[in-house]
């Protein structure tokens, strides 16, 4: 037994080749060593496994593979077939483990009577429906108890549709044939936990697909030791659960960096020109294009672009903007470095003009020299190896898998538009006379609405996750929000705002509780997107006219210092408000509102809803 | 790579042993990380290494490094 390598050492292993054995081997040395948590939860992850055959295998596959994600891994295997004990027992070794990843992999034949398969030939229809809810319902109760039960992210596998069926080519001739029964149970599960932000229905049968469905089972080890997984399923498998772990701990990519010639067309602008670069209708030149559309397709789910290119600019701005078939447009792009220096030095000046983390991007160039670099310079930053032939472009950056999030507001979907509209605004800024020119020159419109049910998610995830530009930093939950919202004695605002470089959609929250003379600004929040364009200036004129409707005398504010809202720390005074008083680490502003007010900046439009 | 180095590299990294640490007389029973799981893996990995299935009789018997080496020649002679 070798006691000298660290964990290290024992993933560069797999790094280099990450086949199933390097895995399986890598998992038990580390067990080994001993798993040491750090505090940090977003460095950590405690991962259960659980399900109806004998999941060690799948389980260190995944662990092994969030740990070359990075994360410190702790894994709780459960035993064969006992989820169901572990999931209803409190005081079961799996609630214990405080797992925030459970898996749950069960089978569908094995929530069936053995002899289901071949009974299900002779069913009638209601029969078979019936067998559906009733295994549906037994996995979804399972995975509702332990949602409720930890705090966990719950992945529950759908069911494989099988490619045998016994009825064969008229299996689907019938209402419910057998292929049927299991994409319906898998439409059941998907319904099941739509509304839910914790449990997630993981999509193992087009995994499997994708790999091949005969590949995906090894029926020496389902026999010998009831292990289902082929070895190379097992590898796909994990590294499907590994996107929602990436998503949960903040490590999915934000931005694709693209190179252009060769990369985005075929040949190079500044020898073949314009109308000599390879991008059309037919081949070649149709890769590329349908490559972009890739590419737009992430940009339009919210991945942001920029561009990385050793060309004069004159000659690819052109392209960019001139060229018929190009699809990505220079407003498609949060940042260009179109120049003659390195592209280590582009990369790193991209990430401070965007505002994201070197380990956010991705990087995309046809020339292996300029990845190599890239990857010796900075190796956070992921370098994809796009092969030589353009034909498979497409399938290559369909292929990644890198920019997860568990749940797609209205506002990440737009995020690349927010991106350039970020450019465009600095480039006014740049250039204007004056702050105040510049802020007239935006065309800002502000709206604040009390938040209605369909602005709520945004309105929570706002809540949890602003730092800046937060007043008080109180963290509500949804539930705890709604209640508020629904009770008449409280307001919950939400602040839209847009230019004429974009709409940023909803990026302020404010709640306020109403007295009959006092109304207090319990919290009042703001994305750092926005600031510096005086629109907290607006919304907090709104609420000073809305409490001077309502009769109140005086309008409160609070605030709480923390470790990243000094920005924020002289809002209130910044606005006529006077104070602070100082109550239980809270500082107190008021404004009299029968002698003073807050304007709406003149610059700013104003809609109310 | 020979067969005997080929399976010597799969039962080093299913058993977590060093190159030199390999003995053909490493015994199931003695030797802790050998456990079922283990065996269940070192038996798949060589049948996917080598294109052979090995019968549950056989599997059983496999009680040293120098049995596996055996158990694999008798099945690559055919």
């Amino acid at each position: 037994m070798s006691h000298e390598s660290t964990v290290e050492e024992v993933l560069a292993t797999v790094r280099e080749d990450p086949s199933y054995l390097n895995h399986w081997s890598a998992y038990k040395k580390i067990q080994r060593m001993g798993v040491d948590l750090p505090d940090d939860p977003t460095r950590r992850l405690r991962l259960a496994v659980i399900g109806s055959a004998t999941l060690e295998p799948l389980a260190a596959c995944t662990d092994v593979k969030a740990r070359l994600e990075g994360l410190v891994v702790a894994t709780f295997v459960g035993g064969f077939n006992t989820y169901r004990q572990e999931v209803l027992d409190d005081n079961s070794g799996l609630y214990g483990f405080e797992p925030d990843v459970v898996v749950l992999a069960v089978d569908v034949w094995s929530l069936l009577d053995k002899t289901f398969i071949p009974d299900f030939v002779r069913m009638g229809h209601d029969e078979r429906v019936q067998a559906q809810e009733r295994a549906v319902a037994e996995l979804l109760d399972t995975a509702r108890r332990l949602e409720e039960r930890t705090s966990a992210l719950v992945l529950v596998n759908n069911f494989i549709v099988p490619t045998f069926t016994p009825l064969g080519v008229v299996d689907n001739k019938q209402e419910m044939g057998l292929r049927e029964f299991v994409r319906g149970a898998n439409r059941r599960m998907e319904e099941g936990v739509r509304d839910s932000s914790r449990m997630f229905v993981v999509d193992v049968d087009s995994v499997a697909s994708s790999l091949g469905k005969e590949r995906a089972v090894n029926w020496n080890t389902y026999y010998r030791g009831s292990v289902p997984f082929s070895e190379e399923f097992s590898l796909r498998l994990a590294a499907e659960y590994v996107r929602y772990i990436r998503a949960l701990k903040g490590r999915a990519k934000k931005c694709i960096v693209v190179d252009l010639d060769n990369t985005l067309w075929g040949g190079i602008v500044g020898e073949d020109g314009l109308d000599g670069i390879r991008l059309g209708t037919t081949s070649p030149g149709v890769e590329y294009v349908e490559f972009q559309r890739a590419l737009l397709s992430l940009y339009n789910r919210g991945v942001i672009l920029a561009v990385n290119s050793k060309n004069n600019f004159d000659d690819a701005i052109r392209v960019l903007r001139e060229h018929p078939y190009q699809v990505l447009r220079e407003e498609h792009f949060a940042a260009l470095r179109i120049n003659w220096q390195s592209k280590v030095q582009n990369l790193i000046e991209l990430a401070n003009e965007i505002n994201i983390g070197l380990d956010s991007m991705v990087f995309i160039d046809d020339n292996p020299h300029e990845r190599e670099q890239v990857r010796q310079a900075l190796p956070e930053v992921m370098v994809v190896d796009l092969p030589s032939n353009p034909r498979l472009y497409r399938q290559t950056i369909e292929a990644l898998d890198v920019f997860d999030v568990l749940s797609l507001t209205k506002e990440d979907m737009r995020r690349g538009e927010m991106y350039v509209g970020k450019r465009k605004r600095a480039e006014l800024e740049r250039t204007a006379g004056s702050l105040e020119d510049f802020l007239r020159g935006l065309g800002l419109r502000v709206t604040v609405r009390e938040a209605t049910d369909f602005d709520m998610p945004r309105v929570v995830q706002l809540i949890g996750k602003t730092n800046q530009f937060n007043l008080t930093t109180r963290r509500y939950t949804d539930a705890q929000v709604r209640e508020m919202s629904d009770s008449g004695d409280v307001a919950v605002y939400c602040m839209a705002v847009s230019d004429r470089f974009g709409d940023e959609g909803i990026v302020g929250v404010a709640i306020v509780r109403k007295g009959a003379e006092e109304w207090v600004v319990d919290s009042f929040l703001m994305s750092c997107r926005v600031i510096g364009r005086s629109v907290e200036t607006a919304f907090l004129a709104k609420i000073v006219a809305d409490a001077r409707k309502g009769g109140a005398k005086r309008l409160v504010g609070e605030f709480i210092p923390s470790k990243k809202n000094a920005p924020a720390s002289d809002f209130y005074s910044k606005h006529g408000f006077e104070g602070p008083v100082e109550q239980d680490g809270v500082r107190v502003w008021t404004l009299d509102l029968t002698e003073r007010t807050v304007d709406v900046p003149e610059w700013v439009e104003l809609v109310e809803e | 790579m020979s067969v005997d180095e080929r399976l010597s590299e799969i039962v080093a990294k299913v058993l977590l042993l060093d190159g030199d640490q390999l003995k053909d007389d490493i015994r199931r029973k003695d030797y802790e990380p050998w456990d079922a799981m283990a065996h269940l893996v070192l038996i798949s990995e060589v049948e996917n290494e080598f294109g052979v299935t090995f019968e549950d009789e056989e599997v059983v018997e496999i009680w040293t490094v120098g049995d596996l080496r055996a158990a694999l020649a008798r099945k690559l002679r055919g």
